[in-house]
Formats: C-alpha cells, structure tokens, sequence
C-alpha cells in the first residue's frame, strides 16, 4: 500500500458510502480492529451459558474458554466467524485500536473506545458441546462450530502444499487446533456419525454444514485421495441426514470432472476451489502450491466445470481480500486492487460461478505475518463487498449456501434475495 | 414506558384479532403480509416469526433495520376494534430462546417441513385507534364540512 494514503475511519466512510449499512461498516472494522471482552462481558457470557470451557476437551488444566458466539441486532456477526479458540483477538496483526464488549445499563454492548456504537446479543453454545462418543472422543474434537448454526467438519488440516514449503502466505491452516492427519478410519467415521446425531438433536439450531480440509496430492490422480476423504464423510452425513443429497458446502482442492462427479455421486451438492487472488503475477506469488498443481487456469476450469455437474449458484470461489495488497509485488493503491479482483469476481459469476470474499486477517503462522505486512484499509473492504454484492445481482446468482450467517459475503445480498428468479 | 395500553396488549393477544404488517421496498413500493404469530413481548416490544429469509416482506425489514425507516402494524378484532402501530425494526433473531419459541410453534402449527427463517423485534413508536366510531367522532370535530348533507348528524331525514 502506499503509505502516503489517507485511510478513512467509521465515520468517513459511513458519510462517504450513505447507501452502505452503517452497521455493515461497523462489522468489518470490528473484524479487522478485533474485539475484547471485558471481564463483566466474560462474566454475563457465562450466566447466560454463552461460554464453553474446552479444556478438559483437550485434555489441559488451564481454562480454554469459548464464546458461543456474538450477534448485532440485524443478526450479522460480531464475533464467531473466527475458527474455534481463535476467536479472542490475539495472534493477529490488527489495525487501530480493539474494540470492546461490556455490559452498559444492564445491557451488552459493542464499545469504540468508551463509547456504546452497537447493541450486541450473546449467542449458546451448542448442546452437543461437553459429551463424548461411545469411544470416549469428545464430540467437539469430531465436529467443531461457527456459530449460531454452522457445524465444521475439518477432515483433516494437513495440507501438502505446506509440506512442500509452498504455503498459501496467507494460510494458518496447520496450527488449528484440533489436529487430524488425512486418512478417516472406520472409528473415526463412527465418531462422525454419532456426533452429528447428537448435534442435529437440537432443534432450530444448525442450517450450514462446512466441510473443509487441506490440499492432499496423493493418489492414482493428484488430490485423489482427497476426493476419497470427502466421499467417506459425506457418505456418513448421508447416513446422519436420511438423504441422498447433503446440503453441505465442500471447500476442497481444483478437482478433475471425474473426481467431482465421484462426489456427486456420494451427495456433494456444492463445491468450492478457492481461486484466492486474481492477477495471475500475484496468484503465483501468493500461491505457490496451487501454481505448482497445476496453475491458476486448473483451479479455474474446475470451478467452471463444476457449474455444468452441480448447477449455477451451487460453485463458488473465493477471494482472501486485501492478499492484493501485500508487498513488495502487490498493488499500490485500493483502486488497482478492487478492479483487478472484482474484474475476476464478474469472470467467474458470468460463468455461473458465486465469487465471495473474507476479510484477509494477518493470523499468527502465516508467511504474511512473518513478514510484517499491514492489514487493508476499512475502505477496500466496504468497496469490495459492495462490489461483490452488486455482481451478484447483475447476474442474479445465488450464494446462499455462503449467507451471511455463515459467511461475510451474503450480508449485502440479504437486500436483493427477494429479486432473485431461480437459482 | 411501553407505548401499548392493556387494550391493545390484549387485541395483539386475541387469537382471531387479524394481524397485518406494512413495510416498503426500495422505491417506496408497498407491501403487507398477515403476521398471525405477532405478540407482545414482556419489555413492550412486538415480535412475529418470518418464515421465508427471501421474501419480499424479510428483505424490507432488514432495509428498514439498516437504514431506520419504519414498518406499521395494523391489528384487527372481529368487532372491528382497529389498532395501527408505526415501529421500527429494533432486532432480528435467528438463534437463541425466543427463535426457538417461535420455531417450536411454527413447526406445531405447520408440519415437519415447515420453516421459520428468524423472530423480528419491532419497538412501537406511535399508536393510532382506527376503530371506525373512534375515527369517525374525529373526523367530524376536525372536518366537520366533509360530511355529506344525508348524514343524520347533519341533516334531519323526514
């Protein structure tokens, strides 16, 4: 970035973006500042069952509490995007100064400074959270949450492009916590299976299942044995569901036609490979790996492909925004930045393709944040989400099984869902 | 202080009071819906189910929760009694105890297939009784020219 740019604070851009939910501006500069909670919050988190003690999970004497998760009052997140454990704001590299939670006349804020901007509502954690399968595995090590309503499936968080020391940089994958090498045993899948049970007893709670796992290039054709690992699971979740289709997202490795094709036949119904960044020069500087296997235009023809097996609006890919920005070779100005990214966003949705984005956040173990890089302006993030949005509807595409509660992108669409036709 | 009376509390309560929700798109386009779920919460807020994330009505609520532009309510008795509520959206809840309520009841009333896409909360803002006698007795101190000459208050009918 260049540094003689002037970056624009809450209430520059919320007079400068009038259309633009203010709420929605205070949501991403709660991301990307990060949010404390102060001692009466953790305390008001507790009394309300909001904040679950992992430790015993994970077999240590030391607290590990986690928040079920907190909501603005339209129901967006404030907290619990982040991945179990993370979702306390060290480990990042933030901009500005954190915001905070406490409690204000009895009631739960979201505090800039000393000042209460937002009303916000602590969400439970799941009642499936604290017990433990018949093999004595805590069911929360089997299938973790982003809450209020997404169940997370890590299949495993190995993932070969770290092996081969060609990270994405700006990948923390392998320091998540719940640790688990690629290959689900028969126990494993029983596990599985009985956790989902247990969490899908509680009713009016889940809507989005995620399965996600690391790029796995072993098998007779590279990421074969990847394709193997999602076709065991959704098998098991076609079991839990009672249904050939499982209305799961799947984040996943460029698949060939006829690996994707496998995984439709086990009842994939979504797919996602991950373009990441656009411009080719920055895409092979920022992705070594998928460079390596087997190049930007592979992860694109897949996702292309995918849209002739899984049908328009049920692929998307997704951008980490702001990795454009990251120097020496990235952009030197937001306006460079938003056009080469939402020039690939339209690409891909003009092929029935759903492009979303995340906030790109300097997570400790990252190669960007060994590096000192500095996070995006606040502006870039309201001009792309904006920008995305508006693409959508242009091409009147659907990304719900990414919506806004699962998934920053969907906020903006909540105002267009009523004008989309089909899908 | 909440705005509605025990009057009111008890005609949102009525189970056969129809209950009618107004909010506008974009363009100022109208649009209502019935909200047979609307009650009184114990704060004075309103709250209804929305069944459908993608309905008109959804996406005019989270408009109005966006940039703070009203909604009105009207309610309805079998005798008439008339009551409109101009509100404005205060939350929208999709997880957590009073969802599940709501959720709970939609999935009795409705079925096994039946959704519940999350609860609005509307605080109340400004009350009017249109009940008919009401608005008229109104009317007629306000306009009492804009009454035709065949009314019995205006003009003997032999």
């Amino acid at each position: 970035m260049n540094e003689d740019n002037h970056e624009l604070g809450f209430e520059e851009l919320a007079a400068k973006y009038p259309d633009f939910p203010r709420l929605l501006i205070r949501k991403l500069d709660a991301e990307l500042r990060g949010v404390a909670l102060t001692e009466r919050a953790l305390e008001r988190a507790k009394e309300e069952g909001c904040l679950y003690d992992a430790a015993a999970d994970l077999g240590q004497e030391t607290p590990r509490p986690v928040l079920g998760g907190a909501l603005f009052r339209d129901g967006s997140w404030v907290l619990g995007m982040e991945p179990m454990y993370l979702q306390f704001p060290n480990g990042y590299k933030r901009s500005g100064s954190l915001y905070t939670i406490d409690v204000v006349d009895g009631k739960l804020w979201l505090l800039d400074g000393d000042n209460p901007v937002e009303e916000v509502f602590f969400v439970s954690y799941p009642e499936y959270f604290g017990k433990k399968t018949s093999r004595g595995t805590p069911m929360v090590k089997v299938v973790s949450a982003r809450l209020p309503g997404l169940l997370f499936v890590y299949l495993y968080n190995r993932c070969d492009f770290w092996a081969e020391q060609k990270p994405c940089k700006y990948c923390s994958f392998p320091t998540r916590v719940f640790r688990r090498k690629p290959g689900y045993t028969q126990e494993g899948l029983d596990d599985l299976y009985e956790t989902m049970n247990e969490a899908l007893k509680e009713e009016g709670k889940w809507m989005n299942i995620v399965l996600l796992a690391g790029s796995n290039l072993s098998g007779n054709s590279p990421y074969d044995n990847e394709v193997d690992e999602y076709v065991k699971v959704l098998t098991t979740l076609r079991k839990s569901f009672g249904t050939e289709k499982v209305y799961a997202k799947m984040v996943a490795s460029a698949f060939s036609r006829e690996q994707l094709l496998r995984l439709k036949e086990a009842g994939a119904t979504t797919y996602q490979p991950h373009i990441e960044v656009w411009d080719e020069k920055l895409f092979e500087w920022i992705c070594p790996g998928k460079t390596k296997y087997f190049g930007r235009q592979y992860w694109i023809d897949s996702a292309l492909s995918a849209v002739e097996i899984f049908g328009r609006g049920y692929v998307c890919t997704q951008f980490v925004g702001g990795v454009e920005l990251m120097q020496p070779y990235g952009f030197k100005t937001i306006d460079e930045a938003l056009e080469s990214t939402l020039e690939g966003a339209e690409f891909f949705a003009s092929h029935g393709v759903g492009p979303i984005a995340i906030i790109h956040r300097l997570e400790k173990g990252t190669v960007f944040y060994a590096q000192k890089q500095k996070p995006a302006p606040l502006e870039y993030y309201v001009r792309l989400m904006k920008g995305i949005s508006e693409i959508h509807r242009k091409y009147n595409l659907s990304v719900d099984f990414n919506n806004y509660r699962c998934h920053p992108t969907g906020d903006l669409d909540r105002l267009h869902n009523a004008a989309r036709e089909g899908a | 202080m909440s705005k509605l009376t025990k009057e009111i509390i008890d005609l949102i309560n009525g189970s056969e009071s129809i209950k009618i929700l107004a909010t506008a798109d974009e363009e100022g386009n109208p649009c209502t819906a019935f909200k047979d779920s609307l009650t009184v919460l114990d704060d004075g807020n309103l709250a209804f189910g929305e069944e459908f994330e993608g309905s008109q009505t959804n996406v005019n609520l989270v408009r109005s929760i966006w940039f703070n532009k009203s909604v009105e309510l009207t309610v309805r008795d079998r005798r008439g009694t008339t009551f409109q509520i101009k509100g404005k959206p205060y939350r929208y809840v999709h997880a957590g105890p009073l969802f599940k309520k709501f959720y709970f009841a939609e999935r009795e009333k409705r079925g096994a297939d039946s959704e519940l896409a999350g609860v609005w909360i509307i605080t109340p803002e400004e009350v009017r009784n249109e009940t008919y006698e009401i608005r008229k007795k109104e009317e007629d101190e306000r306009h009492p020219f804009f009454r035709h000459f065949d009314r019995a208050s205006v003009r003997k009918v032999k």
